[in-house]
């Protein structure tokens, strides 16, 4: 399982694609932190909003496009080795679980770098770093994580996972804001297995999201299973 | 010490069966040839034997471990067919990384001599992209090798190697051997798996059509023995005679003088036959048997 998540985690900082995303969680993080205080003049906020205002950017960038990053990222996590085989070469070497939660691993342990640097960042402004927000933020993360790995195990073609990644990267923040507000009993239920219902809390409710990323993981981790490599 | 078993183990596709139920045991140090035409389920069978795939039923043990089972997973060593290797990594990196996950990481100078032993010890870091075929299957073994495993799956590990290369190969696989290592390998050069081969399996429409070694399997396949005998001339008046009693004696019956071919299913009918050129006042100069090769029996069936 260490193995495969050492090697995500590198894997996951060569490429442009994957330096791009890392400059805008910075540039973002920077910018949206220095240009806070001219925030607080312009508009009136809460004292709890003014407190997080540094991070409001950062969180604003992960909430709507964090998917997208995400699934552009990894959304061949799986299948592109099932694709192209190279999956046979770990299979006959360990178990399916250890190469589901090694890949999982090795993602999020390059979210929370990132995220770290970020926070680092805007904590030179803010003067020091939310504990809270950053959980809230993580447990995002981890949702959206295991969301992409599951797409993985369960659609062979990385090509597909590709398109439904822009599509459920784009659509997946106004849907699940969307649900979270809305008065519709036919779909307001989904709610509860977005992560939005429970970052809008300003509680510990986010943990939830959590045990819905687990969850996620689980069936990912049971289609793997008995997918032939 | 059984190295495999199986019993009846199935494999089916949707309504299509591709392994019909096999039951095998391979002794421990054993290299076992397992034949078969393209299609006949020999790449399946060593998938579900090896967690690539799942069976539909049947069961299976691996060095006295039932499967499927993630721990004997260390103690063998598979070298699939069709697999892509990571491009983007070199021969050293494959070795390191997948050891690793092996369980058994190994160092340096142990990759070195693996590499040296399949004979890439000049494309050490050497990105695999620009590799060969046959350097990818060279590469292939040194993997299915490196973290000193029991058992060793071998598909087709000289299928697209130059003759050098192959010799090389085989020098390595009977040094394994001699290690101690069972090895399981799957092959469509007949030559390699007489020469290699202590156990053979001739699989045919998902199921073992026979098995043994080399010479019980020639002893089984006897029946059908090609005979060349040589012969001086046979007064014209004995010839029909002859050749009624020969055509009585065996089939696929071929008289260019000085020479009569024959396939004869009992090898007590080749002393009959020269009995018989005898009575007809003729000498048998020359007899050549022809024993089935295992190309013969592998065509057979």
């Amino acid at each position: 399982m260490y193995v495969i998540g050492k090697r995500e985690f590198m894997s996951l900082f060569k490429g442009v694609k994957s330096l791009i995303v890392i400059a805008i969680l910075l540039v973002t993080s920077y910018y949206s932190a220095k240009f806070a205080n001219f925030l607080l003049s312009g508009i009136e906020l809460s004292a709890k909003e003014a407190e997080n205002i540094h991070t409001v950017g950062l969180l604003g960038l992960l909430l709507l496009l964090g998917q997208l990053f995400i699934a552009g990222l990894s959304h061949d996590t799986i299948n592109r080795e099932t694709h192209e085989r190279t999956m046979r070469f770990l299979v006959t070497r360990t178990s399916r679980t250890s190469i589901v939660l090694g890949k999982f691993l090795g993602i999020w342990l390059f979210w929370f770098i990132c995220l770290i640097i970020s926070f680092l960042i805007i904590s030179i402004f803010a003067q020091k770093i939310d504990i809270f927000i950053f959980s809230q933020i993580m447990s995002l993360v981890t949702y959206q994580i295991s969301f992409t790995i599951l797409l993985s195990a369960l659609i062979p073609k990385p090509g597909f996972t590709m398109f439904l990644g822009i599509v459920v990267g784009l659509s997946f923040p106004i849907l699940g804001l969307w649900v979270v507000f809305t008065s519709n009993v036919w779909v307001s239920w989904t709610k509860y297995i977005t992560p939005f219902y429970y970052l809008e809390r300003e509680d510990f409710s986010f943990l939830v999201i959590f045990i819905v990323a687990g969850i996620m993981l689980f069936f990912a981790n049971f289609i793997f299973k008995r997918r032939e490599c | 010490m059984i190295a495999i078993e199986t019993t009846q183990l199935k494999k089916s596709y949707g309504t299509a069966p591709i392994v019909k139920g096999i039951d095998l045991i391979i002794e421990k140090g054993e290299i076992f040839g397992f034949l078969g035409r393209n299609g006949a389920g020999k790449s399946t069978f060593i998938n579900m034997l090896t967690g690539i795939i799942r069976p539909s039923s049947g069961t299976y043990s691996l060095l006295g471990v039932k499967g499927p089972n993630d721990q004997v997973k260390k103690r063998i060593g598979v070298m699939p067919d069709y697999s892509t290797l990571y491009g983007s990594l070199t021969a050293m990196e494959h070795l390191k990384y997948l050891s690793a996950l092996s369980g058994k990481p190994a160092g340096k100078e142990w990759c070195l001599e693996i590499l040296k032993l399949v004979g890439l010890e000049s494309h050490v870091r050497k990105k695999v992209a620009k590799f060969s075929f046959g350097m990818k299957k060279k590469l292939g073994i040194a993997l299915a090798i490196i973290h000193d495993p029991e058992l060793i799956f071998l598909d087709e590990p000289t299928s697209g190697l130059d003759a050098e290369s192959a010799i090389h190969i085989h020098k390595l696989i009977l040094r394994l051997q001699k290690s101690g290592k069972t090895i399981f390998m799957t092959s469509h050069n007949l030559a390699e798996v007489e020469k290699l081969c202590t156990q053979i399996a001739i699989m045919k429409d998902g199921k073992i059509a026979a098995s043994g070694t080399m010479d019980e399997l020639r002893a089984f396949y006897r029946s059908t023995i090609k005979v060349k005998i040589k012969h001086s001339p046979v007064p014209t008046s004995e010839q029909i005679n002859l050749h009624q009693w020969l055509e009585s004696a065996g089939t696929d019956l071929e008289m260019k003088a000085p020479y009569v071919t024959i396939t004869v299913i009992d090898e007590k009918k080749i002393a009959e036959i020269i009995r018989a050129f005898q009575q007809c006042r003729a000498d048998v100069l020359r007899v050549e048997v022809e024993e089935p090769s295992l190309e013969d029996i592998f065509l057979d069936e």
